[in-house]
């Protein structure tokens, strides 16, 4: 099935869609500290229709900002599942793209997409805020043009990723710290 | 050496017969115990006023085949460093807890089981702290190579290799 | 009522960064309380072992990411204590120019930050804009927003220039005449007066038994401050004070916060006065300068983050590469320790004051 078929109401949705997107405020790396910067009154993400949201049932971008190590890869996947469709996720910094700094460490992953379908990734270490709001406005874009199609790539090949999060993870299944 | 810290040390002496001092500088010095008399050592030394638990740690030695245990303990009053330091086998590592004497060494205890496979003796908490699903070798150990197990298991990107955009930067068309 | 189990964090508003605790909750109160550090888990101590000591300096400041100048200062102290190098005076001055700097960026943030679980939205608006300030001036120093690489072993890696120092003390006269702003704002605003008072309570031997140090320590009526106590680089020839409270409650930790900003635009100024010309930097050891070799030993350098006793124990075998560094967070006790046996008996929502206030930082705990 050719993803970027869209009908003309897809169309329209999208271009709605591409106008005021939540971002979930989850703080996965060291990225999170360039994140007040750009929320707060400096850089203003605001003005471009971007606002932090709380929980994951109401976002629509899941925002990876950072290393991942395979505990927080865990909830992650959890996350990414609990969001609605039509969602999407940034890779923010090298060690996203490929383990930049730590690419030897035995604690994080190397390669987001291979877990999770990743739309775009924010080169660098770490990141300024210029880059970061020039990624969501790329992402706006993208959406706009129905080419940020994670969440569906993610629904057609579910064996894969699945998979794939099995052989580095384990189980998916988070456990309580009690000694029970 | 400050005068609390050679206070303390004299005092030290007749608890434990023989210890090696090493003086780092005027306010920092290491003594390397036998593993029998650390627990009498650290008591003593918490009541002359190093009642400060900065760390433990471990350094694993493996040529010797030993663990260094490492209690670095610290006095607000004069603002001294001391080193307590003792070795211990590494083949089936077992050593005593602190956790009476400083609570907060039931975690650095819990720690150091996960990262050496020491084993504390009396602290029955040893649930992994850091890590979940760990199924390699103990990760700080000298032998455990981080880079293979990282082969392993988190999958790398593979990158293609670009000729002509490489002869560019070589003839310097463009900035690599 | 039955006991609730409640997995607080990681992915949550009131979290203070990527950490959890787990709990069980009789109603509105905290029955039982278990922290879960390792989300920000990559290995650091592993990782330090494979690189040379020069290649380490990219590494050490993603320890901490709030404060990330003490891990290259207490790095660059402990190779220079085993290799017995004398830095430069000049370098000396500057280290500590940007040690408080970052002290002042820290603080701005989390004492502005208390708004955030507050519902106060103004303060971390306008305490993020002010520390941005000083994010341009480590910008124009160093090249980098966060992460400067800017202390080395051996002193820092290059000059600071009359124009950074002309845009320090700029932004040191802009923010005096803004502290008695954000004291209106945040500490005489009657939902912070009301929300903090008397909450998240610590008493001294509690905090010495648990083995807190920095602001949770002083909050309780003792100047303990590793700066006077243990000083390192030229903290004992300069003149400040190290503010304390007799309270031990969460309002007075946030306070104190404030209350050493003004300390801290005090040793700058000196510094700045008292720096002398000169090199700002020699080689640690002949040869090579990215492949130096560090003297056989071990040595335990700890200094005053802000949010208590930062230290690194660094081992040498006399080889290219560290044989073993080990690094004490600041918030080890009080994240870990701290949680289990204080959190019992407090109500839900003091849970993210009690982290907020006491400093966690779950990156320096989880390396």
């Amino acid at each position: 099935m050719n993803t970027n078929e869209r009908g003309i109401w897809e169309k329209i949705a999208d271009q709605l869609r591409s106008r005021s997107l939540w971002m979930l405020h989850y703080c996965t790396g060291c990225g999170a500290i360039e994140l007040p910067p750009s929320m707060t009154s400096r850089f203003d993400m605001e003005r471009f229709g971007m606002g932090p949201m709380a929980t994951p049932r109401q976002a629509d971008i899941l925002f990876i900002t950072g290393y991942l190590s395979t505990k927080t890869l865990r909830r992650v996947i959890y996350t990414y599942e609990l969001m609605p469709e039509p969602k999407y996720v940034i890779g923010f910094g090298s060690c996203t793209l490929n383990g930049g700094i730590y690419y030897d460490s035995y604690a994080t992953i190397n390669k987001l997409e291979n877990y999770i379908p990743v739309d775009l990734y924010i080169a660098g270490c770490m990141p300024r805020p210029e880059a970061l709001l020039n990624a969501f406005n790329e992402l706006m874009r993208m959406i706009r043009n129905g080419e940020a199609n994670g969440w569906r790539k993610y629904k057609e090949n579910y064996e894969w990723y699945k998979q794939n999060q099995l052989r580095t993870l384990g189980e998916v299944f988070v456990h309580d710290e009690f000694h029970e | 050496m400050t005068n609390f810290m050679s206070n303390a040390l004299e005092k030290l002496n007749n608890v434990v017969k023989k210890f090696e001092v090493t003086e780092i500088d005027e306010r920092e010095v290491k003594i390397d115990l036998k593993p029998e008399s650390v627990l009498p050592a650290l008591s003593l030394l918490k009541s002359e006023g190093y009642y400060h638990l900065s760390l433990l740690s471990a350094v694993d030695w493996i040529d010797e085949g030993k663990f260094e245990l490492v209690y670095i303990l610290y006095s607000w009053n004069d603002g001294g460093k001391i080193i307590v330091s003792t070795k211990i086998s590494r083949k089936n590592p077992e050593f005593v807890t602190v956790k009476h004497l400083w609570p907060v060494a039931r975690y650095y205890e819990r720690e150091l089981f996960e990262f050496f496979g020491i084993k504390f003796e009396g602290n029955d908490d040893m649930k992994p702290l850091f890590l979940e699903n760990w199924d390699d070798l103990p990760p700080l150990r000298k032998d455990f190579d981080p880079l293979e197990y990282s082969k392993k298991k988190f999958p790398d990107r593979e990158y293609q290799k670009d000729v002509i955009h490489e002869a560019k930067i070589i003839r310097g068309d463009i900035n690599g | 009522m039955g006991e609730v189990k409640l997995f607080f964090g990681p992915n949550h508003p009131g979290m203070h960064g990527n950490f959890s605790v787990h709990m069980y909750v009789e109603g509105d109160t905290v029955v039982k309380a278990r922290p879960l550090p390792g989300f920000l888990h990559r290995g650091f101590e592993k990782l330090m072992e494979r690189r040379l000591w020069y290649q380490n300096l990219a590494l050490i400041p993603r320890i901490c990411v709030p404060e990330p100048d003490i891990n290259e200062v207490v790095y660059a102290l402990a190779v220079e204590k085993l290799a017995n190098v004398e830095v430069p005076e000049r370098a000396q001055w500057i280290r500590m120019i940007v040690l408080e700097l970052a002290r002042i960026a820290v603080h701005l943030m989390s004492m502005a930050g208390i708004g955030g679980p507050l519902g106060l939205y103004t303060g971390p608006y306008w305490g993020i804009a002010d520390r941005d300030r000083i994010l341009d001036i480590f910008e124009n120093l160093s090249g980098a927003r966060i992460y400067h690489m800017y202390i080395v072993p051996g002193g820092v890696r290059k000059d600071m220039t009359p124009k950074v120092q002309e845009m320090i003390v700029k932004f040191l006269d802009y923010l005096e005449g803004r502290l008695p702003e954000f004291e209106n704002l945040i500490f005489k605003n009657r939902i912070v007066q009301t929300r903090l008072r008397g909450i998240a309570l610590l008493d001294r031997e509690t905090a010495l038994e648990m083995g807190v140090t920095g602001i949770g320590l002083r909050a309780t009526g003792v100047p303990y401050d590793i700066r006077k106590v243990d000083p390192y680089l030229y903290y004992d020839k300069v003149d400040f004070e190290v503010p304390t409270a007799t309270e031990g409650d969460a309002f007075s930790r946030v306070y104190l916060k404030f209350r050493e900003i003004p300390q801290s635009i005090k040793i700058i100024r000196q510094c700045l006065e008292r720096m002398p010309e000169g090199k700002v930097n020699v080689p640690i050891s002949e040869g090579n300068a990215l492949r130096f070799r560090v003297p056989k030993g071990s040595v335990y350098v700890h200094v005053e983050a802000s949010r208590g006793e930062y230290g690194y124990y660094v081992v040498s075998d006399g080889g290219e590469k560290p044989y073993r560094i080990v690094v004490r967070g600041a918030s080890y006790p009080q994240t870990l320790y701290g949680i289990e046996k204080y959190l019992p008996g407090t109500r839900i929502e003091d849970v993210p004051i009690w982290l907020d206030t006491m400093g966690v930082c779950a990156p320096e705990v989880d390396r």
